[in-house]
């Protein structure tokens, strides 16, 4: 059967597309199995303290409900028999198996029912008791004045002798919290095949992560566990831990022998699948008069939750962009009583980079300084913890194409300059970085008597088009047409790789795309190899119908008959690639340049985005149409996360306070432009096959201290605090009024 | 079948839930109390009510048996197994449940499916005439207007209704009629593009 994933037909955009625009292509809560139960999680009604009972008999009494799990009923799970097991579990996989609540909408049970109106409506009929404690931590801004600073203990260069500097900058910036949400909700499907097989479609950007973690869980050899993530409806980092809801459907799956199918509510997904924490950070930057930045100390606090250590390092990115001689970096993590965090698109980089680029653009304004003259005179010449040369790094390049794309040439270069009528008009840039990374993953190649291809691999793609960057890598590789290649992914029944996320998705997959192209071509070598005529692999060239080497018009021969001369019904390779010794001698990373032109608008405090170009240098661009997507869609990320995404939180109860789509304002279609995105494109040397460096996160790095640099130079008003919500700016103006 | 209103109405629900404690001590409770509390019991839990619904989906003819409670959004993939229109907040908020009824535009979480008596209801499976995609469906291919896919069932099916509306005679005024249809990957250049090139 041919998979959703392929209905190529016709073969305009992505392998996947047809799929997508003809809502075939499912998602893991779209399954349909035989008695499919409906569970719906309860969360805590408290913040801090001790579930002591629950009351589940009014829930039961709904015609359909089957069972209501928490604590008190479930099935026994050995690996968390006891506190002391428990340890080697997160907290987010333990809920059923605690009393202990730490925050707000905490999973406390999960109602089953035949359908999802029953079990909604039981939902709300299920009542605790609690043992609650007032005491608690919620409220960032003051608990982290208790928390103490810790060494990072990679120092470089000194802090004491650039003190003196004839320029600094010192100020502190801030974040809000900030909440993934993608656009499909985490969901999961689980179903026993026995005592001792699992199945799982669940949302995640890692199915053998799931698979082992579930292992884990349950004693089972992951090798009996299938976890299926085929399509997967965005992540931005919350598929890369598995979170309850899949805990929660395999108990249940498992205590009542049928399937169960959890689906997170909206307002769920702000409390039970991580967020990026709220943050706090100072930096101070010193430089000489002739533009050199001598030094930085870079500081950060941010939130995390009571029983789960999450540690983003912030101030990482004071090593990577520039030269610095002298870094100094401390930082700290605060516990709350909130739900855990974990990495969002761009973690730790994006928030630190908030800081750094801020700072430096207030130096310029105090210098008065070309923003894009100090940094391009700054770029770090190698990677500075290493002393590493840069394997390939154009942020240079990215730095000149955008300026000349947004005319910065003819920008005011102090505020207040451009008004038409209400509107103040203004210019800002920024640029992002991020380690270009490369992981173990693996790929498999079918191939049939007519040519046709297969491509296994069990990395999934979460939108990035991972599916068509494929397919363009094994035409690249083995010169096959493109529609005689056929994916299928997300699957652990598939090759291992690993976990999509990190921007090292394309670049771990090239080198197993790479080799197993290789194999397949060093088995057909030997397959149409024969005494009056030798087959070199490397030279083997797969066409429509035939193989053939390169150079040699005339040595052909048919799949047909090389499959029948060989007794074959397919050909099958499989390999696995990692980084290797070149991690040793360079250093890697993709590079982006922002430049950006806002209006600001002097009454009702408005921010509108007027122009965003993007330039990025990530190596080789293996698929331009959706790699220019991925830009663009991480530009309409750092919009939000400058100008409108912050998840409020009650300070008195530690309840989130609008937590749903209503209340928690991502950008939408009208509050970007038309954005602008160009490539350098030059191969990367050594990185990988490919030379692709990987480009998920490197758009959002940098996006919104650009913007704030342009809001600056619009009205002269320095935003230091995110996001810049219309209130803000319209008091900024009364202030200065 | 239809159940008539009983006097229950009179009983708030919250009151019942409020109540419930009561219940909680059943088991401990003789049998003759038991049995008037069942008979309490029965008035305030909100019976659940199926209704008969009979409406075309995708020209297709539909004689169904609805929960009272069911969403149109629900009905569909739920109980008809058309999974193609997705569920992005079930509180209309995001557009991600779009579909066609009666030729306009609906947040399909939002409608209850018990209100759509004799309605026609058009949703992303139905779009494409057999193996020949919709013009919307073939320009949002070529533009790239998606990445993970799972807002582009709603964002086909309002642009669709945007360019029947006359909302597409600029890139400002597509970008306007089209925010309330959220992407999170943010594929906004490549939905616009794709409007605009059926709009022409
Ligand atoms: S699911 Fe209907 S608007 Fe979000
Ligand atoms: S394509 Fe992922 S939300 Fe729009």
């Amino acid at each position: 059967m041919v998979k959703p994933f392929n209905i190529l037909s016709n073969r305009k955009g992505r392998v996947e597309g047809k799929a997508k625009v003809t809502g075939k292509a499912l998602y893991s809560a779209e399954y349909e199995l035989p008695k499919l139960a409906h569970g719906v999680l309860v969360g805590s009604t408290i913040t801090n303290g001790k579930i002591i009972g629950i009351d589940t008999s009014i829930a039961k009494e709904i015609p359909g409900v089957i069972d209501v799990l928490s604590y008190w009923n479930k099935p026994n799970i050995a690996a968390l028999e006891n506190a002391e097991k428990r340890k080697d579990f997160p907290i987010h996989h333990t809920f059923f198996h605690t009393t202990k609540i730490d925050f707000n909408d905490q999973p406390i049970a999960l109602v089953v029912a035949e359908t999802l109106e029953d079990a909604s409506f039981a939902a709300s009929l299920v009542k605790a008791q609690y043992e609650e404690n007032k005491d608690m931590d919620i409220d960032f801004d003051n608990v982290r004045k208790r928390v103490d600073l810790n060494d990072m203990k990679d120092d470089r260069g000194s802090s004491s002798n650039w003190q003196n500097a004839p320029h600094i900058v010192d100020q502190e910036y801030e974040i809000a919290m900030e909440v993934h949400n993608p656009m499909e909700m985490h969901a999961t499907i689980a179903q026993w095949d026995s005592a001792n097989s699992l199945r799982v479609y669940d949302k995640s950007q890692g199915v053998n992560a799931v698979q082992n973690n579930l292992g884990a869980l349950f004693n089972l050899d992951p090798k009996n566990i299938r976890v299926t993530s085929e399509f997967v409806g965005g992540g931005f980092g919350s598929g890369l831990n598995m979170w309850f809801n899949t805990v929660a459907a395999s108990l249940a799956a498992k205590q009542l022998n049928r399937p169960v199918k959890v689906v997170l509510t909206r307002p769920q997904m702000f409390t039970m699948v991580g967020y990026r924490p709220e943050s706090w950070q100072r930096v101070k930057i010193g430089a000489a008069t002739d533009g050199k930045l001598l030094g930085v100390i870079h500081q950060s606090k941010h939130t995390k939750s009571q029983n789960h250590h999450f540690s983003e390092g912030i101030t990482a990115i004071a090593h990577k962009v520039y030269g610095f001689e002298n870094v100094q970096r401390n930082a700290t993590t605060v516990p709350l009583h909130l739900s855990s965090p974990t990495w969002m698109r761009g973690p730790g980089d994006s928030t630190g980079t908030f800081g750094v680029e801020s700072a430096i653009d207030e130096l310029c304004y105090k210098m008065d300084v070309d923003p894009v003259d100090i940094r391009m005179k700054n770029i770090a010449p190698y990677e500075m913890q290493t002393g590493n040369p840069w394997s390939s790094h154009f942020l240079d390049e990215c730095l000149q194409r955008g300026a000349e794309t947004i005319g910065w040439e003819n920008r005011p270069t102090k505020p207040l300059q451009l008004k038409e009528g209400n509107w103040y008009t203004g210019y800002g840039m920024a640029v992002g970085l991020w380690n270009a990374m490369r992981r173990h993953a693996g790929a498999s190649i079918e191939m049939d008597k007519k040519g046709n291809l297969v491509i296994r691999t069990a990395m999934t793609d979460i939108g990035t088009g991972t599916g068509e960057a494929i397919v363009n890598m094994a035409h690249e590789f083995l010169g096959i047409p493109r529609e005689k290649i056929k994916i299928e992914l997300g699957d652990s029944i598939h090759p291992k790789a690993v976990t999509q996320g990190g921007s090292w998705g394309l670049s771990s997959l090239s080198g197993a795309i790479a080799a197993a192209s290789t194999a397949l071509k060093e088995k057909l070598a030997t397959y149409a190899s024969t005494n009056d005529q030798q087959w070199k692999a490397a030279s083997i060239v797969l066409g429509e119908n035939e193989i053939s080497m390169q150079g040699k018009p005339d040595q052909k021969v048919t799949y047909a008959s090389l499959f029948t001369k060989n007794n074959l019904d397919t050909i099958m390779v499989e390999e696995y690639s990692s980084a290797g010794e070149e991690r040793e001698k360079y250093g890697f990373c993709s590079s982006a340049a922002h430049f950006y032109r806002v209006k600001v608008h002097a009454l009702t405090g408005q921010v509108k985005m007027d122009r965003m170009v993007i330039v990025v240098d990530a190596g080789t661009i293996v698929n331009p149409q959706a790699a220019a997507n991925q830009i663009i869609g991480a530009g309409v990320g750092g919009v939000g996360m400058a100008l409108t995404e912050k998840q409020e939180v009650d300070i008195n109860s530690g309840r989130l306070v609008g937590n749903d789509f209503a209340g928690y304002h991502v950008a939408v279609n009208a509050d970007v432009p038309l954005i602008e995105v160009s490539f350098i494109d030059k191969p990367d040397p050594h990185i990988n096959p490919m030379g692709a460096k990987g480009l998920g996160e490197v758009g959002l790095i940098g996006a919104a201290p650009a913007i704030t640099n342009a809001i600056y130079n619009a009205i002269g008003v320095r935003f230091r605090k995110l996001p810049v919500t219309p209130d803000k700016v319209t008091s900024s103006f009364n202030s200065s009024a | 079948m239809r159940d008539q209103p009983s006097s229950s109405k009179t009983y708030s629900r919250r009151f019942f839930i409020k109540s419930s404690s009561a219940f909680a001590a059943l088991a401990v409770i003789p049998n003759s109390v038991k049995a008037f509390y069942n008979h309490i019991k029965e008035i305030f839990v909100p019976k659940k009510e199926i209704l008969p619904l009979s409406l075309r989906i995708n020209e297709k003819p539909y004689s169904l048996d609805v929960d009272s409670r069911t969403t149109l959004l629900d009905l569909l993939r739920e109980n008809l197994q058309l999974t193609g229109t997705k569920k992005g907040c079930d509180h209309g908020q995001c557009g991600a449940c779009t579909v066609h009824v009666n030729g306009e535009r609906v947040l399909s979480c939002l409608t209850l499916a018990a209100t759509l008596p004799e309605s026609d209801v058009t949703t992303i499976e139905g779009l494409a005439k057999g193996d020949e995609l919709h013009p919307m469906q073939e320009a949002f291919l070529e533009h790239d207007g998606f990445q993970c896919g799972y807002c582009t069932p709603g964002q086909i099916m309002s642009a669709v209704a945007c360019v029947q509306e006359g909302r597409t005679t600029s890139v400002g005024e597509i970008k306007e009629f089209m925010s309330g249809n959220i992407c999170r990957c943010g594929a906004y250049n490549g939905i616009t593009n794709a409007i605009q090139s059926i709009a022409k």
